[in-house]
């Protein structure tokens, strides 16, 4: 276990070495109900998420007495369990043989379905929030310009402005790595990493979000699926991708919209748009462009070789922006 | 059949674990917010110790039965009275056709009563559970916090009104409620020494953090620290050093937003991309429930999993008909 003057991590239970092409795995007691198991390096690198993924189907269809849930995200799996009946050494003991049987990446094959969502850009919903923030909440905010938080995002990344910003997020396919944080939120991640923007979080959260709302903070996109708290710097607003009434046939079968493992891309619409469109959705009459299709891992691999120069350049400019702008 | 005379501040329908399996798709369990009472108050009227029953926060709730049944209020003190004569807590009641249950608003410590009906609310499961969600507006009645009018069916008890009557909660079972609380927690996912200074572990398992009265089911905000952080910045997942690329949060984590703490609570959410320096202990969770937004204070105490584990143990053990008499 590591040690620091002489102080044990009491949160570091157990770690896995790197081997035969599979990242390291660091597992960490997340309470006494749930146990946090991290892959990798901290980064943002799907290929780690595609092995999440395939691990914790492994999990969950080895249905380990006392595992109640698996909880995947980019680059970790949380374990739900019940300590009275599981101990953690035997449930990491569990993790460590499903992941040494989890076949090579490249040879994964994942389900994945591509779906088109309007945004209205800069809208509103997400302006009003805002002016309520640096009302209630805090003044001097520094991702907060002209009563948005697009043109701070531009300047974080190096980009030339807003309609840049704005740009980069609509050229890039959002890859779904986990669903979260509220019912059906989907955390989603540029599969096209010459478009891999990053911005900080808010500091300190905003205690309301408007349902719809398309967030980006770190190198994640997010849409609010019910009016909440939240820390993502806001983009837009969408249509609603969680219905608890079930309006529309798109959640006849789950009140959930997305599934991880789902493509989403955005197309550019205005406010008087958008509220037609929403009221469609709820009258029944909206179809939800959504077309079914797979991500074979190895050519996708294949292809992020081919531009590395241009991501790498873009990452770059990124970073050399980043340092020179204030965070929040 | 009980209508609602009076919602109060908020009343929900509840059950016991709530939503389970469910986290994945970012639904968090909702249910009581302590469990203890909530479970203790089913057991009195003979329902199973989980089945649905009423969590009142804050107080001033009122309804009429329209039927035969036994009830139980436990949790804080908001003098229950029934047709205007006080009734005791912790303690099965018979109601006729006809009374109504009063609630006032919290006296002495403590923030949460409990209704138990024998036979249960009747209302419908939604994925699983009776729990009211409020944010996501679903399970319990309609979606939502209960109102004047509402008619709550009730379930058929399966024993007898006379035999669950007049049961009480031993005193030494009833727990202990305080404005100045200890919690007990479990230390990680992200904690000292590669998030957190030594220093920083110190402070938080020290202090007496004030509860901030914009708090609720979903988060327990605690007040704002300047921490050190082992860490400059949180790389890829964001410029401050409590940032992280996002990962599934515990069911009661210790979440720090930039300086704030925030425990993440039975409607909190379900995964994010700040870190969690603890984790409220599962046979602790209760505590959380029954404390008092913007007066309250909590002193984090530090277990390891396996006298977490015990606690958990200790806690289960104490709901059962084994904590009952008759007086």
């Amino acid at each position: 276990m590591s040690q620091a003057n002489g102080r044990a991590n009491a949160a570091l239970l157990a770690e896995t070495p790197a081997q035969d092409g599979r990242p390291a795995a660091v597992f960490r007691s997340a309470g006494d109900r749930f146990l946090l198991v991290e892959f990798g390096p901290m980064e943002l690198d799907l290929t780690l998420n595609f092995r999440v993924l395939g691990l914790n189907q492994a999990l969950k269809d080895a249905e380990i007495p006392g595992v109640i849930e698996t909880i995947p995200a980019l680059r970790s799996i949380l374990i739900h369990y019940d300590s009275t009946t599981l101990k953690p050494s035997e449930l990491i003991a569990e993790v460590n043989r499903y992941y040494a049987e989890l076949p090579p990446v490249e040879n994964l094959t994942i389900p994945s379905r591509e779906i088109t969502l309007p945004m209205a850009v800069d809208d509103q919903w997400s302006r009003a929030d805002i002016a309520k923030y640096v009302q209630f909440i805090r003044k001097d905010a520094p991702n907060i310009r002209n009563g948005n938080n697009i043109d701070y995002a531009a300047e974080y990344n190096g980009l030339r402005d807003a309609d840049e910003f704005v740009d980069y997020v609509l050229a890039t396919p959002w890859w779904n790595a986990a669903n979260g944080f509220f019912p059906g939120l989907p955390f989603m991640f540029p599969l096209d990493p010459r478009y891999a923007v990053v911005i900080p979080k808010y500091n300190p959260t905003r205690p309301w979000t408007p349902e719809g709302a398309v967030g980006i903070a770190g190198p994640c996109l997010a849409i609010y699926p019910v009016p909440s708290p939240g820390g993502y710097q806001l983009i837009g607003r969408t249509i609603p991708i969680y219905d608890a009434q079930q309006r529309n046939p798109a959640f006849a079968d789950n009140p959930i919209l997305m599934k991880p493992g789902d493509r989403v891309s955005f197309t550019r619409t205005n406010d008087a748009e958008l509220i037609l469109l929403r009221e469609e959705v709820y009258s029944g009459g909206y179809e939800y462009q959504i077309k079914d299709g797979t991500l074979k891992v190895g050519e996708y691999l294949a292809r992020l070789e081919e531009i590395k120069p241009e991501t790498e350049a873009f990452k770059r400019r990124q970073q050399e922006a980043a340092e020179r702008t204030p965070v929040p | 059949m009980m209508e609602v005379l009076e919602g109060g501040i908020q009343t929900t329908i509840q059950d016991f674990p709530g939503r389970q399996g469910l986290l994945d798709q970012g639904i968090c369990p909702a249910g009581p917010f302590d469990n203890l009472g909530f479970r203790l108050a089913n057991v009195l009227v003979g329902n199973e110790p989980g089945a649905a029953a009423l969590e009142v926060a804050a107080g001033n709730f009122k309804a009429t039965f329209n039927q035969d049944a036994v009830i139980a209020v436990t949790g804080a003190n908001m003098e229950p009275k029934l047709d205007g004569e006080p009734i005791d807590l912790w303690r099965s009641h018979r109601v006729r056709p006809g009374q109504t249950l009063a609630l006032g608003t919290v006296k002495g410590p403590g923030f949460r009563s409990y209704v138990a009906v024998s036979g249960a609310f009747d209302v419908p499961e939604y994925l699983g559970s009776k729990s009211t969600y409020v944010p996501g507006a679903i399970g319990g009645f309609e979606g939502r916090a209960l109102k004047k009018g509402d008619q709550i069916p009730l379930g058929k008890p399966e024993e007898s009104l006379d035999d669950l009557t007049g049961r009480t909660v031993k005193a030494n079972v009833i727990p202990v409620y305080s404005s100045e609380w200890d919690l007990e927690a479990v230390p990680g996912p992200q904690t000292a020494p590669d998030y957190w200074t030594w220093d920083d572990y110190d402070h938080f398992f020290s202090h007496p953090w004030k509860l901030d009265r914009n708090s609720n089911r979903m988060g327990y905000r605690l007040e704002p620290h300047s921490w050190q952080w082992a860490r400059k910045t949180g790389g890829v997942a964001g410029g401050h050093p409590s940032n992280i690329l996002d990962n599934g949060y515990a069911v009661g984590a210790v979440n720090i937003s930039g300086d704030q703490p925030i425990i993440l609570c039975v409607d909190g959410p379900t995964l994010g991309g700040f870190v969690c320096a603890a984790g409220v202990a599962y046979g602790a969770m209760w505590k959380l429930g029954q404390m008092v937004p913007g007066r309250d204070t909590i002193r984090f105490k530090e277990l390891s999993i396996d006298e977490a584990a015990d606690l958990a143990r200790a806690t289960d053990a104490l709901v059962s008909d084994a904590s009952l008499e008759r007086i």
